[in-house]
């Protein structure tokens, strides 16, 4: 697609006018010059020795301005060897004329032998300097695939820009494409004003026409119709982007006086880049499609842990009540105060058991809502925690709860509740895993910066594999005795509680058997309060 | 109060309050009520008491509520209700599919589950025994619901396994069964060779039930093989 100029005589006339420019005419000054120097030359030599056929040495000079400065100065250089030679050399000298005509022979193939060899000459320089070109281009076009084809588009844009005005030498490159959800993209590399952004209305167009409904990618053709002059001397070209969905930008390229002008290779590039900024636009949606369905599938998964566990854990204290209201609720049955009694205790365990699991279940939406503000005041530490284990009892009958506190714990700043609830949290766990009977141990320590609460069972331990995910929304350590009750929400909410006071928590195997589960509070009240967010 | 005499439930649930609630109700409802709170404590309690009936949890913390469902059935066709908070499809289909006779979602109201009791032991009695668990043929009446024996209106009292020895042989009416099968139901698994156990206690059964135990007219003897429960109107 991008053949649409041809190549040929008039491309190599193309590269030739650039070159027309200065450099040329010394071009034809070094010619005239060679001449000069081989005619001084052949003086010489003729002078001493005659030699037959020494006007070959002018072929020399030729091939030389040929192969260095191109076609028009080879010519005008066998033109001017033709006309010296004749002047100088050949009898009558200082004269046009010519006596002996074998000599005409001698002096036309001189010519002619000239302009062949400036041709052929000047046509390999040209296909040299087109390979070279061509290289450029290769490692241009490569520099920008590179650049593209990382996961950040929108970092890639300003790279490439700038490389294609260097390579270029242009003013200045912007880039401006519009992705699927309207969001607009622009870099721009070198100075630009702003209002030169807006193209006359002409311009825009040219992506849509032409090739129709198949939308191809064009290269715009470099017709003055094409361009719009901008702030006076600057020119401006357009080049379209076509995205996954049609027309997505613009290549926007401002030439200053100084740029070179367009030669084909050029738009080719330009087609080319466009062509590739098109792929990554289309790769960039494919990727963030990918990310999309990556995030969906783990809210899904997240979602289905959720429905099952609140099916599970709700509904099982949902059944004791029900169960143990609808008994009351018998209008024939004459139940005795012992009876009702323990339908009424049923009842209200059951709806705390379910209070506890709405709290962290609330807790965890909050922290997930990045919306957890623990409102911290000055607490005794050790009154909570003996209030905590005072609370719990009637979860932790079947344990025996040693709180092992030292005297002067300072006050702490602490949100009551979400501390309450971070510890309640640690205690429920070890009488989850720990067998009955044993011992379950609340204690606290501290060092200079922090105090750390620790609860310790006499249970199993945590398997080996299990630590790291401890503290992981619905996470359960398979044990290899009973499954133990609960949503898989408590140490995740205890984490969070924590972290959100600017604590740590951690999770160990004591020495002798059985878990230690910790977490630290900073006895300095931190300057603000650090919301949750992942550790490690 | 008086003792329950109803039907044996046996309640398994790893949720004390679940249990303390519906041993509370079913008693007072007249049903005896034993519970248990693993798979294993299931299975010794079915192995020992023979209970009529059994509500089931499936989450228990040792063994599956399928797996129990399956050994039950290996042993018996004791009516099995599941109580649980799975409430999707497929695992009521297969609890229902490996045995169960009926699924209940938690929650669930006391009533309902009565109500559900009452059909599994009416199922149990006969497939078609209207809107009571009673089974009757000739002069015998057996309300399974209520454990009671009654032969041309008269109450008979029976010991516990020769209730639960014509309770089989109602489980299977018409249908021979043989010496071992007989006593593996009634005594256990590890029964089996005991035959004299089982003639014993079918003279007893003969002796309380048969208007002449020489000639019975319930149940038969087939020779070499066990015996039969005779029922005409089945």
């Amino acid at each position: 697609m991008l053949g649409l100029l041809e190549r040929g005589t008039e491309v190599s006339g193309a590269s030739g006018l650039r070159a027309a420019c200065g450099e040329c005419w010394f071009g034809y000054g070094v010619a005239l010059l060679s001449i000069a120097l081989v005619s001084a030359v052949i003086g010489v030599v003729t002078k001493l020795v005659s030699i037959s056929n020494i006007s070959m040495l002018y072929l020399i000079a030729v091939l030389a301005v040929a192969v260095a400065y191109g076609r028009g100065p080879a010519i005008l250089a066998s033109a001017a060897a033709f006309l010296t030679y004749n002047w100088l050399f050949i009898h009558p000298r200082t004269t046009f004329t010519v006596a002996d005509p074998a000599e005409w022979l001698a002096l036309f193939l001189l010519l002619l032998v000239g302009v062949l060899a400036a041709q052929l000459a000047a046509r390999e320089r040209d296909r040299a300097r087109e390979a070279e070109e061509r290289e450029r281009e290769a490692v241009v076009l490569y520099d920008v695939v590179r650049l593209l084809s990382g996961a950040d588009l929108e970092g890639a844009l300003p790279e490439v820009a700038e490389r294609l005005r260097v390579e270029m030498g242009l003013q200045a490159v912007a880039i401006e494409i519009e992705d699927d959800t309207g969001a607009t993209n622009r870099a721009v590399a070198g100075t630009m004003q702003e209002t030169r952004f807006t193209p006359p209305a002409g311009l825009k167009s040219s992506g849509d026409n032409g090739s129709g409904a198949t939308k191809r990618l064009r290269v715009v053709s470099p017709h003055p119709r094409r361009r719009a002059l901008v702030g006076g001397q600057q020119w401006m070209r357009v080049v379209p982007v076509i995205g996954p969905q049609g027309r997505a930008g613009d290549l926007l390229l401002v030439m200053s006086p100084a740029s070179e002008r367009y030669s084909p290779s050029r738009e080719r590039l330009l087609g080319a880049v466009a062509t590739q900024l098109g792929i990554a636009m289309e790769r960039d949606k494919l990727r963030r499609q990918a990310t999309d369905a990556e995030v969906l599938r783990r809210a899904n998964a997240l979602k289905t842990a959720l429905l099952n566990a609140v099916s599970h854990d709700l509904r099982t204290p949902l059944a004791s009540i029900i169960a143990s209201a609808g008994s009351l609720r018998q209008t024939d049955v004459d139940w005795s105060q012992e009876e009702r009694r323990e339908f009424a205790q049923a009842i209200e365990e059951e709806g705390r058991r379910l209070n506890g699991i709405v709290g962290n279940l609330l807790d965890l939406s909050r922290m997930e809502g990045g919306t957890l503000r623990p409102h911290k005041e000055w607490y005794d530490l050790g009154a909570l925690i003996n209030d905590v284990v005072g609370r719990l009892r009637p979860i932790t009958a079947r344990h025996r709860v040693i709180a092992d506190l030292p005297d002067d714990l300072p006050p702490v700043h602490l949100d009551y509740v979400e501390i309450d609830q971070a510890l309640s949290n640690l205690i429920e766990n070890a009488t989850k895993y720990a067998p009955a009977g044993t011992q379950i141990g609340v204690a606290a320590r501290m060092s200079d910066s922090e105090v750390r609460v620790e609860v310790y069972d006499e249970g199993p331990g945590i398997p080996q594999d299990a630590l790291p995910h401890l503290f992981e929304p619905f996470y359960r350590a398979a044990t290899e005795a009973p499954k133990p009750k609960g949503t898989g929400l408590g140490l995740a909410v205890t984490k969070g509680l924590v972290e959100a006071h600017g604590g740590r928590v951690s999770a160990a195997n004591r020495p002798g058997g059985g878990g230690r589960f910790s977490f630290t509070l900073p006895l300095k009240a931190p300057m603000d309060a650090t919301p949750a967010r992942p550790h490690r | 109060m008086s003792r329950p005499t109803g039907a044996r439930v046996l309640v398994v649930d790893d949720e004390p309050p679940i249990l303390r609630a519906v041993r509370a109700y079913l008693t007072r409802r007249d049903f005896q009520v034993e519970t248990a709170e693993t798979g294993a404590q299931a299975l010794d309690a079915y192995a020992r008491r023979r209970p009529d009936l059994i509500l089931l949890d499936l989450s228990l913390p040792d063994l599956d509520g399928c797996e129990v469902i399956r050994r039950v059935r290996d042993r018996g066709n004791t009516p099995i209700i599941v109580l649980s908070v799975r409430g999707a499809e497929q695992d009521k289909v297969a609890a229902l599919d490996l045995g169960a006779d009926d699924y209940l979602t938690k929650p669930f109201g006391v009533d309902e589950l009565l109500a559900r009791v009452r059909v599994a032991l009416r199922h149990a009695a006969r497939p078609s025994s209207g809107s009571e668990a009673v089974f009757r043929t000739g002069a015998l009446e057996v309300n399974l619901e209520q454990r009671r024996v009654k032969v041309a209106g008269e109450d008979v009292r029976l010991t516990p396994t020769e209730y639960d020895l014509l309770r089989t042989f109602i489980a299977y009416p018409n249908k021979v069964l043989t010496d071992r099968m007989l006593l593996q139901q009634v005594w256990g698994p590890e029964y089996g060779g005991e035959s004299h156990y089982l003639h014993v206690y079918v003279a007893r059964l003969r002796k309380k039930l048969e208007a002449d135990p020489q000639r019975p007219r319930y149940l038969a003897t087939e020779p070499g093989v066990g015996y039969r429960l005779l029922d005409q109107e089945g």
